[in-house]
């Protein structure tokens, strides 16, 4: 983690005489008491919330009929009513952790009483209905308590919703259009992020943002939709990488996510205009493309931006290895297309070892100036 | 405002519980209005998969209405793929149960002696060249969840075809399940809550 390896490094610079001894206890101090939402001891109570509410999900799968059935359904209101109120108890006490534990709980526990219900009654209802009505439900807590932990879950409910429409509904572009409610989702998590600040589940957002567009392009593989991956994700990098652009600086709030993910994109788009090109010198145009923009990326954020850096990096490499593979491969066997992969590796990390030792050496400059 | 650093998240959580609570109550009360204030209809039905039965879980029914022969649809099939519901009109047979009299993607009006129900919304995909025989519609009542281990009663009335349901069917033709029966006689009754 984070705090051990600046310990160490705080260490190292004291036994060099950089940095005096009380300077780095007051900001180990300091970095101690600052709130984060991804403590261990959060996370495990926060696993322990989802163990319990496994096991009241698994006691409505039970479908426990010595119980008559209106007991049943005031004993599921119940436990949402109190682990909430539980919940608000604590939080109101200053009991951070177990409080966001208890909201889980509780958020989950609503999501089986959905279930059960739905079970009792024998209603045949829609998954993707049920799901909604929880995520919605799930972000009414969210904001109610500004809850990050609420906000990790209503990111995982998003991307059960999209996982149920793809995978159990096998869903359409002309179908009944709850697939062009995920960008809406999308946005209603990034938002919730930001409000309760819920740091790392912004990259649910990202993610499921990603494998919606991905998921356009496979159910309609054509050229310009390809281009438009491309051309989106390259402009939304520019506009989150370059210092002139007026997003810039509200992208570096989010830390390195915009710009690596719409990189990302960025080289999605390229990877289906591959399997689009046709002929060689398609091939090449495409190709050049693919490592201008690698080398692009690495040169525009790649000093701030470790993420896009290696993303940028493995691009490289991946399209030499292909090129040389397309044009060269056939004419050489195996044997010598391993040894132009061998070569062509070797100037990859040739380049990276160059490339790494001038942004560290830049960064020690702007270092001592500021 | 308090400055009881209590009162916000107590706030928030009685909100969202009564939301929540609201919103399950909704769920049952819209089942139940449904069988409080709807008209019976006698169903034939089989469950399909029986390996269903025996995972104590649900029973999968199908109903003789939910197959609809493409000659009962009045008024034409839509010429573009579309999402689409369908108008049943249920008319009460010889044999006691309810059939299939008509059926439409546009609303039917009302007839004495009869009971529309509405299908659940599907994707309807045209076919010209090879039209359709029969379409397929989902009622709501589809789904019966039976205890562990009693599924074996429903499978042997299933072999024996005798096995019946009753289901209530309101103004706005939605369905629920009242009554399953074995020979006509009633084995699952179906309370209001």
């Amino acid at each position: 983690m984070y705090r051990g390896r600046i310990e160490k490094d705080f260490n190292a610079w004291i036994s060099k005489g950089m940095l005096d001894p009380v300077t780095a206890k007051a900001l180990l101090a300091e970095y101690d008491t600052r709130e984060t939402v991804f403590s261990a001891g959060r996370v495990l109570l926060v696993l322990a919330a989802l163990l319990l509410s496994a096991a009241i999900l698994l006691l409505v799968a039970a479908n426990w009929e010595a119980i008559p059935r209106l007991f049943r359904v005031a004993g599921i209101v119940g436990l949402i009513w109190a682990f909430y109120l539980a919940a608000a108890a604590c939080l109101g006490r200053g009991f951070k952790a177990m409080g966001a534990a208890l909201l889980v709980l509780a958020t989950m526990t609503f999501g089986g009483a959905i279930a059960l219900i739905g079970q009792m009654y024998h209603l045949s209802g829609d998954a993707t209905d049920a799901l909604l009505v929880w995520f919605a439900a799930a972000c009414v807590a969210a904001v109610a308590f500004r809850s990050a932990a609420l906000a990790v879950l209503c990111g995982f409910l998003a991307w059960a919703i999209f996982g149920e429409l793809v995978i159990d509904n096998d869903t359409s572009f002309e179908g009944n259009g709850y697939i062009y409610l995920v960008p809406m989702l999308i946005v209603i998590v990034i938002a919730l992020v930001r409000y309760t600040n819920a740091g790392i589940a912004r990259h649910l957002a990202y993610l499921l943002a990603l494998a919606w567009l991905g998921w356009f392009y496979i159910e309609l593989p054509e050229v310009w939709v390809a281009s438009l991956l491309f051309g989106a994700g390259l402009v939304a990098f520019l506009m989150a990488s370059i210092p002139l652009s007026p997003l810039y600086r509200f992208a570096g709030e989010a830390g390195a996510a915009p710009a690596f993910y719409s990189f990302a994109l960025a080289v999605m788009g390229l990877a289906a205009l591959h399997t689009e090109v046709d002929g060689l010198g398609q091939e090449i145009a495409i190709g050049a493309t693919t490592l201008a923009v690698a080398l692009g990326g690495i040169a525009i954020a790649g000093r701030l931006n470790g993420a896009v850096r290696f993303l940028g990096y493995a691009v490289f490499a991946t399209e030499t290895l292909y090129l040389s593979f397309v044009t060269l491969g056939s004419i050489l066997g195996t044997s010598g297309f391993f040894l132009i992969a061998g070569i062509v590796v070797a100037l990859v990390a040739w380049l990276v070892i160059r490339l790494e030792k001038r942004f560290s050496s830049k960064a020690a400059i702007e270092g001592s100036v500021a | 405002m308090s400055n009881n650093p209590l009162i916000r998240p107590l706030f928030a959580a009685i909100l969202v519980a009564v939301l929540q609570t609201a919103f399950l109550g909704y769920m049952i009360e819209s089942r139940a209005s449904i069988l409080r204030n709807g008209v019976d209809v006698v169903l034939k039905t089989v469950p399909v998969d029986p390996r269903d039965l025996l995972r104590g879980d649900y029973v999968i029914l199908s109903y003789d209405i939910s197959t609809i022969p493409a000659d009962k649809v009045t008024g034409g099939f839509p010429a573009e793929p579309t999402d689409a519901q369908l108008s049943v009109r249920l008319e009460k047979q010889p044999d006691g149960f309810w059939g299939v009299a008509e059926a439409s993607f546009s609303t039917l009006a009302p007839k004495e002696g009869s009971v529309i129900a509405r299908s659940a919304p599907f994707y309807f995909y045209p076919t010209p060249d090879s039209p359709q025989a029969s379409l397929n519609a989902d009622y709501g009542i589809e789904r019966y969840y039976v205890p562990e281990g009693e599924g074996k009663v429903l499978e042997e009335a299933r072999n024996a075809s005798a096995l019946s349901v009753t289901a209530r069917v309101d103004d706005d033709g939605r369905m629920q399940i009242r009554l399953i029966a074995v020979d006509g006689k009633p084995l699952y009754e179906e309370p209001l809550y």
